[in-house]
């Protein structure tokens, strides 16, 4: 059966995704705006920037991570100065982490659906008298919702799964942060089985019932309401 | 009035320049071929094209010049796109209430445009489910709800059902008694239905702007070409035949039929006699259909690339261009100058009363 440190590993991991996604859903629409419309020389390579996690190994992230979030360095000695807490092995550290390591999975939804988004709509709405603010919230933001749903759901499923990043930069505290995947890794180790069995078929239910909800429900409705 | 002076070059050659100004009350039509720039031309009026530079002023308010740019949203114009453009997340009426948003003092309420444009039974449609013409009555629904100052109507009509349209024209006119409304439009039938100003433009410039009748005529401007296709003629209204559904009127003394909906009044109206459609002859034909034959004299033959020749025809104070080919031409030897039969069918007569 789960042990009680199973149980935190689990809260935690839930609390450290809800926080990472809610965060990337403040910051993650005017990036993605942006890169939809801008025609920056310099847009190419911040956008290569925010894919980076996508492709990278996630301990090479990590390992930077670790670095500057060591009291030495500026993120680090900031951090250290404002909160008289070290980065590296603490909460704030993940959330810091998820939140550049799933950037990408939230960016990139709501960056097609913006690209997709008619700018006749937008016109429409300016002869409407709505300025841009309104005009984002009062027609962008109704119409490319389900993409809203899509982008936080992958953010957050991604920061559930989360390992080599954590790994590197988390240490394995437990109640402060040590994740489900790495009690996991933990149970695999030390042969208990049967509580992998258990945190490994959460997951991965929890993971596929989430998958089927978006490319099933969520991306089909995005598609009928931008091309009507 | 609406004055303008906005230019926009590419690559060093000038792609539009329009100048001018105009006094705005009732429609004005924007008339010109496709890519003269008259959509270009309600774009930078709206506020949607900043590409140009120039000076534009409305009711002597600056809405652009070098160092101003007022953005639509402040402009309090309405427009109405040559597609519906309607929001696809919202139904009928969430489209048209979006509308009444920022509107200070709009006309109409949505009830009332719903009688006006016959949409009552779709207003808890979606979008999705609305055919071409019910879109873009709701879309002209919409544009009037935001209360406007002025109308920008980018060819309303080109989509649309005949119900559509019949229903819309009357209604469009109407409304332009309370605001002033620039409308594109292709078809001569609508620029002499609905308006009493004109903006020619021709080649990305305005290359006239007075009454449409005076424009036609003037030989001199880039409209002789699309005089090929057809005049329009004065018809005086004599009466009104109710079993047929024909109106008898005269041209120069001669008796035309004309076959039309049911004027509201007698009164004379204007029809555009299509030159395709006007059948020449040298005796008088027996025992046809044909409706109309009018006594008319050759003034002049030109011809025309697609071996076929375009015939100059006068009634005495009026004129009718009629299309032939060549072969005809030469079987019946016309002449300048010789007095021939010309017929048209009453159902070829395209009128609209004004």
């Amino acid at each position: 059966m789960l042990t009680e440190l199973d149980y935190s590993a689990i809260i935690l991991t839930f609390k450290l995704a809800g926080l990472t996604t809610l965060i990337l859903l403040i910051i993650s629409p005017p990036l993605a705006w942006w890169l939809a419309r801008s025609r920056f020389v310099l847009r190419p390579f911040i956008e290569a920037l925010v894919a980076l996690p996508l492709v990278l190994p996630p301990t090479v992230l990590g390992f930077y991570l670790l670095i500057s979030f060591s009291p030495n360095n500026f993120i680090g000695g900031f951090w250290l100065s404002l909160t008289g807490d070290t980065l590296a092995f603490s909460f704030g550290g993940l959330l810091i982490a998820s939140i550049i390591y799933s950037l990408p999975f939230v960016v990139q939804p709501l960056q097609s659906a913006f690209v997709n988004l008619d700018k006749d709509y937008l016109e429409v709405a300016a002869t409407l008298g709505f300025n841009p603010i309104e005009t984002f919230y009062k027609v962008v933001f109704p119409m490319v919702l389900p993409s809203f749903i899509i982008a936080g759901a992958l953010g957050f499923a991604h920061t559930v799964g989360e390992f080599g990043v954590v790994l590197m930069i988390g240490g394995n505290i437990p109640g402060e942060t040590q994740l489900l995947s790495i009690a996991l890794f933990d149970h695999v180790e030390t042969l208990q089985y049967q509580q992998a069995h258990l945190l490994s078929f959460g997951l991965l239910a929890f993971s596929m019932t989430l998958l089927v909800l978006i490319y099933g429900v969520l991306k089909k409705r995005q598609q009928r309401m931008i091309h009507a | 009035m609406l004055k303008f002076d906005l230019k926009k070059s590419a690559q060093h050659k000038p792609l539009f320049h329009f100048q001018g100004q105009v006094e705005l009350h009732g429609v004005c039509a924007v008339f010109g071929d496709s890519g003269a720039g008259k959509t270009s031309f309600l774009r930078v009026l709206a506020g949607l094209d900043n590409s140009f530079c120039g000076a534009l002023e409305w009711r002597g308010e600056t809405w652009q010049d070098n160092t101003t740019f007022i953005k639509t949203e402040k402009r309090h114009i309405g427009m109405v796109f040559q597609e519906p453009r309607l929001f696809p997340h919202l139904d009928a009426l969430g489209n048209l209430k979006l509308a009444t948003k920022k509107a200070k003092n709009s006309l109409y309420t949505i009830t009332e445009l719903a009688k006006l444009l016959d949409f009552e039974p779709l207003i808890n449609k979606k979008i999705q489910q609305l055919s071409g013409g019910q879109k873009q009555r709701i879309a002209i629904a919409r544009a009037i709800l935001t209360g406007p100052d002025l109308l920008l109507m980018d060819e309303p009509m080109s989509s649309l059902d005949q119900h559509s349209r019949q229903l819309l024209l009357p209604f469009i006119k109407k409304l332009s008694k309370k605001i002033p409304i620039l409308y594109i439009t292709h078809s001569m039938q609508e620029v002499f239905y609905l308006s009493q100003t004109m903006i020619l433009m021709n080649q990305g410039e305005i290359e006239s702007i007075g009454d449409p009748q005076s424009l036609f005529l003037n030989l001199n401007l880039s409209l002789a070409k699309h005089n090929h296709s057809g005049l329009m003629v004065n018809v005086q209204a004599v009466h009104w035949d109710d079993e047929f559904s024909v109106l008898h009127g005269l041209i120069d003394r001669q008796v035309v039929l004309v076959a039309m909906e049911k004027p509201l009044s007698l009164q004379d109206i204007q029809i555009k006699i299509e030159s395709k459609d006007v059948i020449l002859a040298t005796k008088k034909l027996e025992c046809s259909s044909l409706q109309n034959c009018l006594r008319v004299r050759i003034e002049q033959i030109e011809a025309l690339p697609t071996s076929s020749v375009l015939l100059t025809l006068s009634t005495g104070s009026q004129k009718i261009l009629a299309k032939i080919t060549i072969k005809s031409l030469n079987e019946l030897t016309l002449e300048v100058g010789q007095n021939v039969f010309a017929y048209i069918k009453a159902m070829s007569i395209s009128a609209l009363d004004s």
